[in-house]
């Protein structure tokens, strides 16, 4: 598996790029293999309740320079509430790691330009960041356009297989795409020769967060979790992260897990922290419960776009001042928000069947 | 003729294209629309697939506003996540690919990463690649919707995001690893183009009626190939105008956007 080849990518685009960057030795942007590997063998995994204020848990594991691991996919079960408390706990030179994201990777990045020395993010392996049909993210293209963040580029199935090959302690598993496009040539993926096949296939690198960031549907306290709804990449995120928050719409009874233990989607040994957080994917959709809120999305990408345009910062401040600084709590920054709207999204969800029994 | 928007000229042709019995992986917008409208018509047996997760749903709910939406999971018959989805897709489940673009070149390569500067230092970055790099690598055939300019139909793009015929040879594709066998048509609202088998170049196969080929090659920067076999494209009826903005996307979220 030593030997070094590559598909016929050069010279078929005009891109531009630091040669010297792609050619840097491999580096693991998070934990790497053996390094997560033992950190979970040194875990107590005994049934004990996880349960603990989200204020907590982000005290708990989150640390200057570290890989979150994002959960979610664009506006789907995203792990907002987790993302408000660390932008109030703070965290520098972070790396992010996520497969499509919008408004977390978003605040994030306000945050960022609000305040480096309260947030700051160092690096981005991804597959996407935007929001679909709101608009493009315009903090992402602020931040590359000023050489402000490094990013590594997979797709959205090569961020998922990288998390997934974490999650099966594999250093790296074979993906047929990345090949013969430029992701090829800037990532730090690598193209080689399959003994068995002597063909070429692209190897991409597990990815180990030493935190990864999850909302699921309903959980009992020890951590075991059920998503209904689309999956993402979140039991893969749970299972590759050296630690792992979950914050869950409710909390269910351990019997009942018991009663339909093929429901479970994140067993609780990968769990460490665990919080009930009503809405805690919002202004995201969390299928089940509430759709997602298009009007603050808007409001919220209109004043990161209007910073990217004027270069002002009142915007974001007012924002970040109202709904993150100004509450204690994500259920605060709810209230904010109002039963009327809150009820409206669980309206528009319209009853998506889950099983909580 | 009924009266038309651009976006449903490239939504009915999108659903001309697709054929019955088969799996269309979708992006957001007019992809998915084309598939509905394809479903209500000619094409009841074909199921979509989402990457976050769903195979087959019944939209029942209305047009799921981005393939992350609640919504493309309604009433599935296979409801995972990205891993499961893109993994049928490898093993060849996938039949179309049905992406974007900003940028394309004569052998179907798409650029939807940046523009402008440097891969480090871009002067106008895009959301990046998403699915549309493993889907255009693994999905059987490629289809693509972009809008007919000059500076999108480009002599080579900034960034090739997702892979196409590469640099022309015969053997790009299996020396990139990759398994589906690549572009098959690409659609925007005045021509219909496919690939020419011998030379994997972008033919132009049909044109808007009242248009030549020569308005079409005006508008794109490479030399196309022109079908010998030219044919005006089809034009939607009022009942297929009637489906696209009364069932597929009565809000006019992506059929009543202003064409840039």
């Amino acid at each position: 598996m030593n030997r070094k080849v590559s598909s016929k990518i050069k010279k078929v685009s005009n891109l531009k790029y630091d040669r010297k960057m792609a050619e840097e030795p491999f580096e693991w942007w998070g934990p790497s293999p053996d390094e997560a590997r033992r950190t979970m063998s040194n875990k107590a995994k005994g049934m004990r309740d996880k349960c603990m204020p989200l204020k907590e848990a982000v005290g708990r594991y989150v640390r200057d320079g570290i890989n979150i691991g994002i959960g979610g996919f664009v506006n789907t079960r995203v792990p907002v509430a987790i993302v408000h408390e660390i932008i109030r706990h703070g965290a520098r030179n972070l790396t992010l790691s996520f497969q499509s994201n919008s408004i977390c990777a978003e605040l994030l990045a306000g945050a960022m330009i609000l305040d480096p020395e309260r947030v700051s993010i160092r690096r981005v392996e991804l597959a996407w960041w935007g929001y679909e049909v709101i608009g493009i993210a315009p903090l992402l293209r602020y931040l590359t356009s000023n050489g402000m963040i490094r990013l590594d580029d997979y797709t959205n199935y090569g961020m998922s297989a990288r998390f997934k090959a974490a999650a099966m302690g594999i250093p790296f598993v074979p993906t047929r795409d990345h090949g013969g496009s430029d992701m090829e040539l800037v990532n730090r993926g690598q193209m080689v020769e399959c003994p068995f096949t002597d063909k070429n296939v692209y190897l991409v690198p597990a990815c180990h967060p030493d935190l990864g960031i999850v909302h699921v549907t309903a959980a009992d306290i020890y951590g075991n979790s059920r998503i209904f709804g689309a999956h993402c990449t979140c039991p893969e995120i749970s299972m590759a992260a050296a630690h792992t928050i979950v914050t869950t719409e409710r909390i269910i009874p351990n019997e009942n897990i018991r009663t339909y233990p093929n429901l479970t989607e994140i067993p609780y040994a990968t769990v460490d922290a665990l919080v009930e957080q009503p809405y805690g994917a919002y202004p995201g959709a969390s299928y089940g419960f509430y759709w997602f809120d298009m009007d603050h999305i808007k409001m919220f990408r209109g004043i990161c776009d209007e910073f990217r345009k004027t270069g002002k910062k009142d915007g974001l401040k007012k924002y970040y001042d109202e709904y993150i600084f100004g509450c204690e709590t994500f259920d605060d920054f709810l209230s904010k928000v109002g039963y009327k709207k809150l009820r409206q999204l669980r309206d528009m969800d319209g009853g998506q069947p889950i099983i909580l029994s | 003729m009924p009266e038309y928007t651009p976006f449903e000229m490239i939504a009915y042709t999108g659903s001309r294209v697709l054929e019955d019995e088969k799996i269309v992986f979708v992006g957001t917008g007019l992809p998915i629309i084309a598939s509905m409208h394809a479903q209500l018509t000619h094409a009841p047996g074909l199921s979509m697939i989402f990457e976050s997760g769903p195979l087959s749903p019944i939209l029942e709910m209305g047009m799921p506003l981005s393939v992350g939406d609640t919504r493309a999971c309604r009433k599935a018959c296979f409801l995972k996540g990205l891993s499961a989805v893109f993994e049928l897709t490898q093993r060849g489940y996938s039949d179309y690919a049905f992406i974007g673009g900003a940028q394309i070149d004569m052998y179907g390569n798409v650029c939807s990463t940046f523009e402008g500067g440097t891969y480090n230092t871009p002067q106008t970055r895009f959301p990046g690649s998403g699915g549309a790099g493993a889907m255009a690598a693994n999905c059987e055939k490629s289809i693509i919707i972009m809008a007919l300019e000059k500076r999108r139909f480009t002599e080579k793009v900034e960034f090739l995001t997702s892979i196409g015929f590469g640099d022309g040879s015969a053997d790009y594709r299996e020396k990139a690893g990759v398994t589906g066998a690549g572009p098959y048509r690409v659609i925007t609202n005045q021509a219909l183009f496919g690939f020419d088998k011998k030379t994997r170049r972008m033919v132009l196969l049909e044109v808007l009626p009242g248009k030549k080929a020569k308005d079409i090659q005006d508008m794109v920067s490479f030399d196309l190939l022109i079908s010998p076999d030219l044919k005006e494209m089809a034009e939607p009826t009022a009942e297929d105008l009637r489906l696209l903005r009364e069932v597929c996307d009565p809000e006019g979220y992506f059929l009543n956007r202003k064409v840039k």
